[in-house]
């Protein structure tokens, strides 16, 4: 049986630089689903995500949120606490990682211990526990890549968008962020991903659309991690 | 070249000798200085937030403006507070003129637009990707504006200090809507204008070390500050 959608676009369209950068009929997410979203450079994909994640406004179209039909204008206010998006590089606050980690935590005005209880936690889920007390900007990319993912997990979003998360990555760090969003996925979060480089992730990919002149194309449903070939083998994946 | 040793060896005597009168008018000038910039930074960034972030009919404009309010004269403020406070102007009952008050609210109109215009172009250089960032990890637009100018903070510190720096060191103004008033209304430059008009000269150059030394402290501060924000890659 088909799992019941999270978050579900229909007629979704973007006016942007004169033209409709994206018309697409129907999207939808899933608990513990995994699609990728691929297509050439400039065909909407990051808008997509953005549009998802309620940080852009469509110009039309139906949201549904757990089910329920919701206003297009004030959509995002009912699911935005259930969605967090990744930039492709992500931007990580002028303050130390556990600062920034437990920056979503805060404004739930948790008592503090709960959330240094919460954010040592994930620390330690990402592998980061001897980087906690370390200004976040000065991180490399695969770590401030692993923190941006900590960060948004220690919230347990429903949905969470990554725009391009392996991009310019080295082959470790590539790995390290693979075993996380495996993670994810396993914990029952449903994830979309953009990525150029589809050999690295389709291994995760439930279902896998590529955009293409604003509308999606399904390019075929994965029923298996096993079915695409891998750089990352199963043992590395659990050495992170 | 004599009058210019004597009369800074005399200067140095008189604030090395804690003279009361003059240690008044440094205080004065600090308070209502300080009063000013405290009263208007709140409000100014604010309102430079909403400029660099928000888009409504006439934004440009108003950046524009704010930027042309940089070269406004003080005098020109002073003259026109002293108008609008004097017995016949509309608020005269208010009986401000020549007050501390009246000061205050000069300086505050000196350094909005200076707070504005400096705030604007800090923020306005802010990653657009920190304001997405706290939106998307649930911050409401308050708490993502905070956490925005927190990652600005530099160079919104650089736009305090410069609007700190414009009303201490005014003099138009003051003097107008304050009229030098002893222990009252005179501060250091409306006191340094005063003593050179009596050819006083120790006392003036005893407040313009004052002054000077005070840029001094306020340069040193931001340099630390900036020192502190370095670039990331």
């Amino acid at each position: 049986m088909k799992p019941e959608p999270i978050l579900q676009f229909r007629g979704l369209r973007k006016f942007l630089a004169n033209r409709w950068l994206l018309d697409i009929s129907e999207l939808s997410i899933s608990a513990g689903q995994c699609m990728i979203l691929s297509g050439d450079n400039g065909v909407g994909k990051t808008t997509l995500l953005k549009i998802m994640a309620g940080l852009e406004p469509p110009d039309a179209g139906e949201v549904a949120y757990g089910g329920k039909v919701l206003p297009l204008r004030t959509a995002p206010q009912h699911y935005r606490d259930n969605i967090v998006y990744l930039h492709q590089s992500p931007y990580l606050f002028d303050c130390s990682v556990i600062d920034n980690v437990a920056y979503g935590l805060r404004r739930l005005r948790m008592p503090r211990a709960a959330v240094q209880a919460k954010v040592a936690e994930v620390l330690e889920w990402a592998g980061l526990e001897h980087l906690g007390k370390r200004n976040a900007k000065y991180l490399s990319g695969g770590e401030k890549q692993r923190v941006a993912l900590a960060r948004a997990r220690v919230l347990a979003p429903k949905v969470l968008l990554l725009d391009e998360p392996i991009a310019s990555m080295d082959y470790k760090s590539r790995e390290r962020t693979y075993v996380l969003i495996e993670r994810l996925k396993k914990e029952g979060m449903g994830v979309v991903i953009t990525s150029h480089e589809l050999y690295a992730v389709l291994p995760l990919a439930d279902v896998h659309m590529y955009l293409h002149d604003g509308k999606l194309h399904d390019e075929h449903q994965h029923n298996t991690a096993a079915q695409m070939s891998s750089l990352i083998t199963t043992e590395n994946r659990h050495n992170v | 070249m004599d009058n210019l040793l004597g009369a800074s060896r005399e200067a140095l005597l008189l604030l090395v000798s804690g003279d009361p009168s003059l240690w008044t008018i440094v205080g004065i000038s600090f308070s209502v200085s300080l009063k000013a910039i405290l009263l208007t930074a709140p409000v100014a960034l604010l309102i430079a937030f909403l400029l660099a972030h928000a888009r409504f009919p006439g934004r440009r404009a108003l950046i524009t403006l704010f930027q042309t309010l940089l070269a406004f004269p003080a005098v020109v403020v002073g003259l026109t507070l002293y108008l609008l406070l004097s017995r016949s102007g509309p608020f005269g009952d208010l009986r401000l003129l020549f007050t501390q008050t009246a000061m205050v609210i000069g300086q505050m109109v000196l350094c909005f637009p200076i707070l504005v215009a400096m705030g604007h172009s800090a923020i306005q250089a802010a990653d657009r990707r920190a304001w997405e960032t706290a939106i998307t990890l649930g911050a409401r637009p308050a708490r993502a504006m905070l956490t925005l100018m927190h990652e600005v903070r530099f160079g919104l510190m650089a736009a305090v200090i410069a609007g700190f720096g414009r009303i201490i060191a005014e003099v138009g103004c003051s003097l107008m809507v304050g009229g030098n008033i002893l222990n009252h209304t005179r501060n250091i430059t409306t006191a340094i204008a005063l003593e050179t008009t009596k050819g006083q000269f120790a006392e003036g150059i005893a407040l313009g070390l004052v002054l000077l030394v005070l840029a001094l402290l306020l340069n040193f501060a931001l340099m630390l500050l900036q020192g502190r924000g370095v670039m990331h890659s």
